[in-house]
């Protein structure tokens, strides 16, 4: 088992090495970086005290755009590249069981995740808190000058820890992803098949809140029981969907038991996809 | 009686193609021994089941029937492929890392001790020769040395068997010679090997044993020796042979009932020519260096 924990870590290691070196990864950081940046622009409008709340949804969007697309693709491409490449062949032909082999590949995108949107929040808290003071200061003078009958308002201050608590939870939702794309990718013939059907995929877990929304008013037993087994099959990824609520002071904040809730949520599919991958790939021809 | 290094028995593999399942048998009912310490060549035309037969040893395909040990352990085993080490048809690796990188990651992956990897990755590097390039990134590298980086790290663990599919596809007779002459060290230090290829110069020199695949079966195995013998007939190299010593020999021969087939100008084979004449044109740059 040790020896199992220690391939996993150094598959883990040279998968997200290799993937950092891609032009792909480097040019959606790049993009998610500009973007953000670009928030700036947002001073030329009269947002008024509203304006962190456009910006943090905008950096929040891109972030869970370009994080979407990274996550599928590059858990695509270094899934094929391998065995495209035949490195999974020598790799299999070494004492390195299946499942510590795609083990390993996940712990790499999980890695590579994490520093996707670790740049991405950070450059964005950065941004925020940049913007924050300025208004501040601005909103003060405005105030002192009795411009203003109020002070800038507490409610459209940005809460630091709420928003690495949002950069938590979409990490683990694009873990999900990368996890549904394994498993696709464990018995698909071709990268790009991997990738349109773990789109697909995706949409559905995206979407799927409205057969949620409507369950009670399918009248069919069977339609609602499918619709009940396909709400179950597929993540809701709507319940991570709770950046604004943490950002920002909410008026019902988010309870802590929810977000508890929505990581053990991630976790359970994680394992539950992952072991599906290790199950169909056992059995994979290489 | 010793354990052979490969022992596949009836052995067949069949593969599943399209969406109707239409059935196509790569390998039908094979069964052949390696011995341990022998190298072993595995002969065949392009679809004869080469590389079926090696990915079963290698545990990477389950056979459809039959079975196959690796020094008497199930070949889809992990203990199995613990003792086997394996250099793919023109191998690919990650080309940022540079070669001692890429045979240390290799190391740790077969668990080789830790207070053991650096020497042990310096050892197999020196052995195949690549000491001056280690240090560089395998990107950089021609397709010769990538040959024998993938055989370091095929010999990192210290297997009991290397399988060798295709050492020398693409490799210039120098380099082919290079790996020839690893195979016989690898041997010397007491490894088995089987070796896949269509340079078949090259197995009836380093080889003991051999079989050969046609569509799936097993058309010829045993000693390169027995195999390439032609009963009843011999050779004899003659030195400055005379036209008229012809005739004599023939009545000799006729009085012992044999018969002359025919005389043949002695030929150097042309793989050893090309080495020769390019050792030679070497030896004289330098000289003239």
């Amino acid at each position: 088992m040790i020896s199992s924990l220690r391939q996993i870590s150094q598959i883990a290691r040279l998968t997200f090495l290799e993937a950092v070196r891609q032009r792909f990864f480097n040019f959606l950081v790049l993009l998610g970086l500009a973007l953000i940046g670009s928030a700036s622009f947002f001073r030329r409008f009269d947002f008024g005290p509203q304006e962190l709340r456009f910006i943090a949804d905008f950096g929040l969007g891109g972030i869970v755009f370009f994080g979407s697309i990274l996550a599928i693709v590059a858990t695509a491409q270094l899934f094929f590249g391998e065995i495209e490449n035949r490195t999974a062949l020598t790799m299999l032909a070494k004492p390195v069981r299946r499942w510590a082999f795609l083990a390993g590949k996940l712990l790499g995108i999980v890695l590579l995740m994490l520093v996707f949107v670790g740049l991405l929040t950070t450059l964005l808290g950065a941004f925020l808190w940049w913007r924050e003071q300025q208004l501040i200061d601005f909103y003060h003078q405005l105030f002192l000058a009795h411009q203003m009958p109020t002070d800038f308002p507490d409610t459209q201050r940005v809460q630091i820890g709420g928003l690495i608590m949002n950069a938590l939870l979409q990490w683990l939702k694009f873990d999900v992803l990368a996890a549904i794309t394994l498993l696709v990718a464990s018995f698909s013939n071709t990268n790009l098949y991997t990738v349109v059907v773990s789109f697909f995929i995706y949409l559905i877990c995206q979407l799927q809140y409205i057969a949620h929304d409507n369950w009670d008013k399918i009248a069919s037993p069977f339609l609602r029981g499918l619709s009940w087994f396909l709400g179950k099959l597929f993540p809701n990824f709507q319940l991570f969907a709770v950046g604004e609520l943490l950002v920002f002071p909410a008026k019902i904040p988010v309870p802590h038991s929810a977000i508890a809730a929505a990581i053990g949520y991630g976790l359970l599919y994680i394992a539950v996809f992952t072991t599906l991958a290790v199950g169909s790939f056992r059995s994979r021809e290489i | 009686m010793a354990v052979p290094a490969i022992k596949i028995t009836n052995l067949t593999k069949d593969f599943r193609l399209g969406l109707r399942g239409v059935k196509l048998r790569a390998v039908d009912n094979l069964s052949f021994e390696v011995a341990d310490n022998h190298v072993f060549g595995l002969l065949g035309p392009n679809g004869s089941g080469k590389s079926t037969t090696m990915k079963v040893i290698l545990g990477l395909l389950e056979p459809t029937i039959g079975q196959c040990e690796i020094f008497g352990l199930r070949s889809d085993s992990v203990e199995a492929r613990r003792l086997v080490g394996y250099l793919p048809e023109s191998p690919y690796f990650y080309r940022f890392l540079t070669g001692r990188e890429l045979v240390d990651y290799y190391a740790s992956i077969c668990n080789v001790p830790r207070n053991e990897r650096a020497k042990r990755v310096a050892d197999v590097i020196e052995l195949v020769g690549l000491t001056a390039a280690a240090d560089r990134r395998v990107g950089t590298y021609s397709k010769g040395m990538l040959q024998r980086i993938g055989l370091a790290q095929a010999v990192v663990h210290d297997p009991r068997l290397v399988i060798l599919d295709e050492p020398t596809a693409g490799v210039d007779p120098i380099g082919s010679e290079a790996i020839s002459e690893l195979i016989i060290e690898l041997k010397r230090r007491g490894k088995t090997v089987l070796l896949c290829s269509h340079l078949l110069a090259q197995v009836e020199g380093v080889c003991d044993d051999l079989a050969i695949l046609n569509q799936g079966h097993l058309v010829a195995a045993g000693s390169v020796g027995e195999l390439l013998r032609r009963d009843g007939q011999s050779n004899l190299v003659v030195e400055n042979f005379p036209a008229a010593a012809k005739v004599e020999i023939e009545a000799v021969l006729a009085r012992h009932g044999a018969k002359l087939r025919h005389i043949d100008e002695a030929r150097v084979a042309l793989d050893r020519l090309f080495l020769e004449k390019i050792g030679a044109a070497d030896t004289h740059s330098k000289e003239t260096q």
